[in-house]
């Protein structure tokens, strides 16, 4: 099966990753003329989560353009069965996603663990790929500082190699600093 | 004398490996496999890469201060250059992960790596030649 594009956006905390990646989601919906799938990897643990979550959920509904909320804390190659017409997705977000695959495992994380959550994590994008128009995959910059504890390491591990790999195979990754994005893979369109 | 920086686990060496011809003869030190940081430069290599500074500054964290880890690694600075001068064909290479993003460490003697940390960087990127930031395997030239 063929596999539709992705597209890349990380950033800081509040750098205003997601409001871009919305922004290139209803672009990309626009010029395909295709629906937007939003898929959510947080779970509404607390109330901060629950205002961030209900902030960028206005945002999108003060959009001309009809989004599809779909919540996949985990397994996100389940959220296919949703689509229709090859939609437009964007899954929000990487850092999150692989907390919650790593987390759900609920034993103690061992590095076997972690690398079938990286094979898991990207053939679950790999099925997303096969059934969308465009993916865009929203993640964050929480690499760079160094911390005393294996697991957290363990998670900066996985998440560094799989930001390597989703790089490699995007066709676009934009760094976003402050809500300017910078184009580090791509042609400017 | 290149300097390549940019976060953990964001495809670093492995953009030098492809990027500059490792062979046999190239010394390729590591700080993650315990190799100690040399003291005097091998005569006998023409490319000696130094991988994971960060962890040798963090070995001096434990006796000294920032300051003072800045000064002693610009005395090594100074040696590395006298060394890639004294054979054009010698070359060195310098790995160091960027920790400079995260919120403030608890342990003091973890502040004075992170602070000597960066102040080494600064002056390794003011003295070599070329300096490159990887992201996820992408370099980005910037100097």
């Amino acid at each position: 099966m063929e596999k539709a594009p992705i597209y890349f956006v990380t950033g800081g905390v509040r750098s205003g990753k997601s409001t871009f990646a919305e922004k290139l989601t209803t672009q990309c919906s626009q010029d395909l003329n295709r629906g937007i799938v939003y898929i959510a990897c947080g779970r509404a643990r607390d109330e901060e989560m629950v205002l961030r979550i209900n902030k960028h959920q206005e945002q999108r509904e003060q959009s001309n353009v009809s989004w599809q909320t779909r919540e996949f804390p985990t397994d996100i190659e389940e959220s296919v069965k949703t689509f229709d017409h090859q939609p437009v997705v964007l899954l929000d977000c990487l850092t999150t996603l692989l907390d919650n695959e790593l987390f759900s495992a609920n034993t103690e994380w061992s590095q076997i663990q972690a690398s079938q959550v990286y094979d898991k994590i990207l053939a679950g994008l790999e099925t997303i790929q096969q059934n969308v128009s465009t993916l865009v995959i929203v993640s964050n910059e929480v690499l760079h500082e160094y911390s005393h504890f294996s697991s957290v390491q363990l998670y900066q591990r996985t998440l560094g190699l799989l930001h390597q790999e989703i790089v490699q195979r995007a066709e676009k990754a934009y760094l976003v600093e402050s809500g300017m994005p910078v184009m580090m893979k791509g042609l400017q369109s | 004398m290149h300097f390549v920086t940019g976060g953990s686990y964001n495809g670093k060496a492995k953009w030098v490996r492809e990027q500059y011809q490792v062979t046999d003869e190239t010394i390729w030190l590591s700080a993650y496999q315990d190799h100690d940081l040399p003291e005097n430069m091998d005569h006998h290599s023409k490319r000696i890469i130094l991988e994971g500074i960060e962890r040798w500054i963090k070995q001096d964290s434990q006796q000294f201060n920032a300051a003072d880890i800045r000064a002693s690694w610009n005395l090594r600075i100074e040696g590395f250059l006298n060394w890639e001068k004294e054979n054009e064909d010698r070359h060195l290479i310098i790995i160091g992960n960027d920790l400079s993003k995260g919120i403030v460490p608890i342990e003091a003697s973890d502040r004075t790596w992170r602070d000597a940390c960066g102040w080494v960087y600064q002056d390794l990127a003011e003295r070599a030649d070329r300096v490159e930031l990887i992201w996820y395997g992408i370099n980005q030239q910037l100097k």
